[in-house]
């Protein structure tokens, strides 16, 4: 298939019907969340649901625009993001495609996985835009670290890993819970949930 | 509360720009502030000229509250982190108790507080003054593939009411004696019952959607028109491109003075 | 000249055993309102889909036989060519918004839009289809505070101003309520008149007797019944296949085996022939116990 046909068919219209649901669901769940105050965020689960769903490419778009459109309409600081956003896209689809989202346990490794690799690309913007800071309570974390002795990079990259592990873990899980629970006859139209499902 | 606008409906001549040239402007900022020459200069001009736009738009004040509640807590942290613990301190300006606030370090969270600053006067000048879905028609206009404008332009109308949804979801399931209070495996417990029938129920719409946009020629071929036009000047445009370059110099000074001599 | 041509449609969705559509074969002519009725799951929205041309495009499976509107072979062609000639109107008002478009005027647009329409041109279609059903007031409003019935008739429109030769429509008062459903319907009506061609997959009988000028009946994935109105809503098939009959033609059923519905008198599909039909035999229709305890 030539690139254009392949964009077609990662790109078809219902990917996109798709892809601005999961949008706008990255945006709400954390109104859901914050509702109960736990240390997660819940804010990527969209873009994982359509990495599993239609693919890496298709996840990583997802991550961008959310965090372009939530720039755009509340916070523009989440816009220096989008990077990060479309990392998390691109490996849940990778690892889907390899196989690693097919068991629950396989699941909870890939949060690992997308955790790690989303700070190697937070981190870098974390510091040069932000001073190595976030405005949240895990800055006393950094703090702690920068007391002791580290430099500032490793001591944003350990706070960022810590920030982001239990969430992108518990994101990856209820994603894969969603997909495998989601009727044959929607699944059976996104090709690539096949790696998933079956 | 989240807000799910940043926009202040009105009729300014910031508002009656063409939507592009403010997202030129906005984008050349961003990039001027962080990748040009000169630190504090690079970061101050554009932040100044944005901010003398919102004024003589008479945004400013919103731009100033906004700006307070989107930076407050990341500007404390700033000099906290760094004026206490940045590794580059070696001068020490103030001394409380067992711990020293060093001049590198206060320099540093300055220089990044004015930049963040900056930047967002630079977005704050287009979010204020810029619907959302005039953007969206802008792009489309200039040429952004229709999928594209589509992805950008259809969540903002869609997640009002999907915050709506939610608001009944969370209704029901506590009407249901959902617990979403208390110890932490509870609260735990709670969140697929939350989360799962407005993933489920957000997905299963999907397909009628897409299918609703194929019947409406979403995906047929050949040139698209569109009903409205936004106003634009031969002025704005030869402004676009004069933007763009002198982002595009300005960058290239900024890496070729960081990499080959002083910062 | 037949505008819909179905010629031994079978239709097997991917990773289902059994065929949706079972070698289906029927025509129809420019102009006339065919009403669909089937059970749930009998393949009525599959139909649709195929007749929009969505399928086999969108859905891939296997299909075999033709399916052909408007001139055009469904398996040639892609969806998006179909879209100014055959308008599909589905169940969920509030899924057919586009989400792009901040008033009524400009979603009704969007189709326009999308099919390269003249800017000049677009007022006057907008304007007529806002006419057609009668949200012309509301063109300034956004679409999200429409009721259910209101955004209903904004999807109609959205498709209207297409100006589709054939119009289908899945099941489009499912959602709303009574007065929303007798607007839509009353603009449906209005069309036939104008000649569109009008398939409606539909369950509320009564309406069906009166407007349609034909009724197919499926029942798992074929037709096993297609008429006029007045012989398919009497057939005993069609309670046999989950569909039932409208109150009064039971009642008139039941009447005829008690000597009180004219033996020769066709069973009534609307309610005027019920009442005319009893009226000439003289005698009141059976009560709603003896109905209920009889339930044949």
């Amino acid at each position: 298939m030539s690139l254009s046909q392949r964009l077609k068919a990662d790109f078809s219209t219902l990917t996109l019907a798709l892809i601005a649901v999961a949008i706008v669901l990255n945006i709400v769940l954390g109104q859901v969340v914050s509702l109960l105050k736990l240390p997660i965020f819940l804010d990527s689960i969209g873009t994982v649901i359509v990495a599993l769903l239609a693919g890496p490419w298709a996840g990583g778009l997802t991550g961008l625009l959310t965090n372009l459109i939530w720039g755009l309409i509340s916070d523009p600081v989440a816009a220096a993001f989008a990077p990060v956003a479309m990392v998390i896209g691109i490996v849940a689809g990778l690892l889907a495609k390899a196989g690693l989202f097919k068991k629950w346990w396989q699941a909870i490794i890939s949060g690992v996985i997308i955790a790690v690799v989303l700070s190697i690309i937070a981190i870098p913007i974390r510091v040069f835009m932000f001073g190595g800071v976030t405005g949240s309570g895990a800055d006393f974390i950094t703090a702690y670290l920068l007391a002791t002795g580290r430099d500032l990079f490793s001591a944003v990259l350990i706070t960022v890993i810590g920030d982001n592990i239990i969430d992108k873990v518990v994101t990856a899980l209820l994603a894969w819970a969603i997909v495998k629970g989601l009727p044959r006859r929607f699944t059976g139209r996104f090709p690539r949930a096949s790696a998933v499902i079956d | 509360m989240i807000r799910y606008s940043l926009y202040v409906p009105g009729d300014t001549w910031l508002h009656r720009l063409h939507p592009l040239t403010k997202l030129s402007f906005s984008l050349a900022a961003a990039v001027i502030i962080f990748g040009g020459p000169g630190g504090w200069l690079a970061a101050l001009l554009p932040g100044l000229l944005a901010l003398l736009a919102l004024w003589r738009a008479g945004l400013f004040r919103q731009a100033a509250r906004t700006g307070v509640r989107l930076l407050a807590p990341v500007t404390v942290m700033l000099f906290l982190i760094h004026g206490f613990f940045s590794p580059q301190n070696q001068t020490t300006l103030l001394r409380l108790g067992p711990f020293a606030i060093g001049q590198e370090g206060v320099a540093y969270a300055g220089l990044i507080a004015v930049r963040l600053a900056a930047v967002l006067a630079g977005s704050l000048l287009l979010v204020f003054s810029t619907h959302p879905g005039e953007l969206v028609q802008a792009l489309t206009n200039a040429g952004v593939p229709h999928g594209l404008s589509y992805l950008l332009g259809s969540p903002l109308l869609l997640l009002p009411q999907m915050a709506g949804r939610v608001q009944v979801i969370q209704a029901a399931q506590q009407a249901r004696g959902l617990e979403t209070g208390g110890t932490l495996p509870r609260r735990v417990r709670a969140l697929f019952p939350l989360v799962a029938p407005l993933v489920f129920s957000a997905l299963l719409d999907v397909e009628e959607r897409s299918l609703a946009l194929e019947v409406r020629g979403f995906s047929a071929p050949g040139p698209r028109t569109s009903l409205r036009e936004q106003p634009d000047t031969p002025g704005q445009r030869v402004a676009r491109r004069a933007l763009f370059v002198l982002a595009g110099l300005l960058l290239a000074a900024g890496v070729a003075l960081r990499v080959y001599g002083r910062h | 000249m037949a505008v819909i041509e179905v010629a031994g449609l079978t239709y097997t969705y991917p990773g289902s055993s059994a065929p949706a559509l079972k070698d289906l074969t029927f025509q129809v002519e420019a102009g006339q309102l065919v009403a669909v009725v089937g059970a749930n799951g009998a393949g009525k929205s599959t139909l649709c889909l195929a007749l929009a041309g969505l399928i086999p495009a969108l859905f891939h499976g296997q299909m075999r036989g033709t399916v052909s509107v408007c001139g055009l072979d469904t398996s040639q062609h892609a969806p998006g060519q179909f879209a100014g000639r055959v308008g599909l109107v589905l169940q969920n008002p509030a899924n057919q918004i586009s989400g792009m478009r901040y008033t009524v005027y400009e979603e009704v647009a969007f189709g326009l839009e999308n099919l390269g329409v003249p800017r000049a041109v677009m007022p006057g279609r907008i304007e007529h289809a806002l006419d057609q059903v009668g949200l012309a007031e509301l063109h300034d409003r956004s679409p999200y505070t429409l009721s259910g019935g209101q955004q209903q008739r904004m999807a109609l429109a959205s498709i209207l101003v297409l100006e589709p030769a054939v119009l289908l429509l899945d099941e489009p008062t499912a959602m709303l309520d009574p007065a929303g459903s007798q607007a839509v319907f009353e603009i449906i009506h209005a069309l036939v008149r104008t000649g569109t061609t009008v398939v409606i997959v539909e369950h509320r009988l009564e309406w069906i007797g009166r407007y349609a000028d034909r009724v197919l009946a499926l029942a798992e994935g074929e037709v096993v019944l297609d008429g006029t109105p007045a012989d398919v809503l009497s057939s005993p098939l069609l309670r046999q296949i989950g569909v039932g009959w409208l109150r009064y033609t039971r009642a008139a059923h039941l009447g005829q085996k008690r000597g009180l519905w004219p033996d020769t008198q066709a069973l009534p599909v609307t309610l005027e022939q019920a009442v005319t039909g009893f009226q000439q035999a003289g005698a009141r229709p059976p009560t709603e116990e003896q109905l209920d305890a009889d339930p044949r």
